[in-house]
């Protein structure tokens, strides 16, 4: 399958008239399990140590009474003049005593991940970027957009014209993507829980990301785009997948420059031509070739070879619930074709002849009272 | 498909998004239901056959301003687009409304399983449109009666 192009958008959000073809790293299979493993390990690889006090809880020369004091055995607080004498100490259940524990700074904090590993998960996040439902399904407000990847000319950026965050705003609505800024703007809330008092203390969704390539457009937009709500920047050379797929969710909004989307071929190569600056890396490959199940089905390969449905129009189905004649006139008439007529002349609602039965024959008592 | 490559089907993307996404509305009342906010969802449930914004061919009926029915419907040949991937026609008034949700849904062969469900949510959206009637009043029976009939008598 030929790769589809895609139009480069020019000043004021008309076409510019230029297109590029796909870069083959939007064909990378799109792996949410892959994704989410890996930017679980990067997420924790800006942690900072931390650590109770090693002395917490240790300091008092607590000893056990031993047996016999009809106390539990649990150090206590030698002494007397205060009430802390004869208090249980350092046991994790007791009061001042230390934490379960305690934690040290030397947990495992940050986590290897291979490099192949990354390498699969930033293209795959990549792919999923030019996939409209997931971009819809993150949350982006993309109803304006004109196109998916949406690439605008680096010619709009030369000449720092995006240093300044009113002007990098005013072309980010040009084409369709200051609804997604607004958004983020607006989502600005006070975090739930103790999160405020340690430094986080507001929540906000993301916005926009602005990919561009520094060698061309210069560092001058990343200026105009940092005091944007929601709204990132990153270099083309340096993909982060905290930022590609943030929370591990794929379909990230992302606004590429047209010098950055040129070097996406460069960067990640295809899948038979190496990448020029990964040493030793091949973009990875689909398994199946056509991964609409529907398309399959109705293919004529498959249609030619199935054998024809069994059975006519109409087929006695086995093992159906068992109906009630009394209540279902179909099954009644199969069981009783007299049914019909029986109803017909309503028969069930004819009353008994009024008066007494005739007397019964002599000949018949006779038969019938026979020895 | 015109979207970037044929490894991207519909089956897949509701696979990737089925446990999550932005418009899913979990509740643990009713059992744990699912609904979706897609304005492209016929019934609001989050399921395979209404996600409107995972399918290739959608439809979404909404009502418009003075008494209209709109009726949004995805176009095929621009899923990359979304600027011009929903058209959007707004009926107003009238009986035809439910005639024209079904000829677009099944007569163009667009989504025909969708037909019913569309022609519901379009005579459900009319039906709110309808100028209420006021309650006719109560009519006093037994001692209220007597009473109202006696003070009637007397003035």
């Amino acid at each position: 399958m030929s790769r589809p192009t895609v139009t480069i958008i020019g000043k004021d959000g008309a076409p510019s008239g230029a297109s590029h073809l796909m870069p083959t790293v939007f064909t990378s299979p799109i792996r949410p399990d892959i994704v989410q493993q890996v930017h679980t390990g990067m997420a924790k690889n800006k942690r900072q140590p931390y650590a109770v006090s090693e002395k917490a809880g240790h300091q008092t020369s607590a000893e056990s009474w031993g047996t016999g004091r009809a106390v539990a055995r649990i150090p206590r607080v030698s002494g007397g003049g205060t009430h802390r004498a004869g208090q249980a100490a350092f046991g994790n259940m007791c009061r001042s005593g230390r934490m379960f524990a305690p934690t040290k700074i030397w947990r495992k904090w940050h986590i290897k991940i291979n490099q192949g590993q990354k390498r699969f998960a930033t293209a795959s996040a990549l792919a999923a970027s030019a996939v409209t439902p997931l971009l819809l399904a993150r949350g982006h407000q993309i109803s304006s957009v004109p196109e998916v990847p949406l690439v605008i000319d680096s010619s709009i950026f030369e000449g720092a014209a995006a240093a300044k965050t009113a002007a990098a705003f005013k072309i980010l609505t040009s084409v369709g993507a200051g609804a997604d800024v607004l958004k983020a703007k607006k989502s600005k809330k006070l975090r739930a829980g103790k999160g405020k008092m340690r430094g986080r203390r507001h929540t906000q969704r993301r916005g926009p990301l602005v990919i561009y390539d520094s060698a061309v457009d210069g560092k001058e937009l990343v200026k105009g785009f940092r005091n944007m709500p929601g709204c990132e920047t990153c270099d083309v050379y340096a993909l982060n997948l905290l930022q590609l797929a943030p929370g591990g969710h794929l379909g990230r909004f992302i606004v590429w420059t047209s010098a950055a989307f040129k070097a996406l071929d460069n960067i990640y190569g295809t899948t038979t031509k190496p990448s020029e600056l990964k040493k030793d890396f091949l973009l990875p490959s689909n398994l199946v070739s056509n991964a609409d199940l529907t398309r399959l089905i109705n293919s004529s390969e498959i249609q030619s070879v199935l054998r024809a449905p069994k059975g006519g129009a109409v087929t006695k189905r086995a093992h159906v619930q068992k109906k009630n004649p009394l209540r279902n006139k179909q099954v009644m008439l199969r069981l009783n074709p007299y049914h019909a007529t029986f109803v017909k002349e309503k028969l069930g609602e004819q009353k008994a002849p009024e008066g007494k039965p005739p007397a019964t024959a002599a000949l018949f008592k006779e038969v019938v009272n026979q020895d | 498909m015109a979207t970037v490559s044929n490894q991207i089907s519909s089956d897949l993307i509701w696979e990737i998004v089925r446990n999550n996404n932005a418009y899913v509305v979990s509740r643990r009342t009713g059992g744990g239901v699912r609904f979706s906010r897609d304005p492209l969802n016929l019934k609001n449930l989050h399921t395979r056959k209404y996600a409107g914004f995972v399918n290739e061919k959608a439809l979404g009926v909404a009502a418009a301003e003075n008494g209209g029915v709109k009726i949004l419907s995805k176009k095929t040949s621009s899923s990359q687009k979304p600027a011009s991937n929903v058209t959007s026609t707004t009926y107003h008034g009238g009986k035809s409304a439910p005639q024209a949700v079904a000829n677009q849904t099944a007569k163009n062969s667009y989504r025909p399983d969708l037909r019913e469900v569309a022609v519901q949510r379009v005579s459900a959206i009319r039906r709110s449109q309808r100028p209420v009637k006021p309650e006719p009043e109560q009519k006093l029976r037994g001692n209220k009666a007597k009473k109202a009939a006696a003070a009637s008598e007397e003035s």
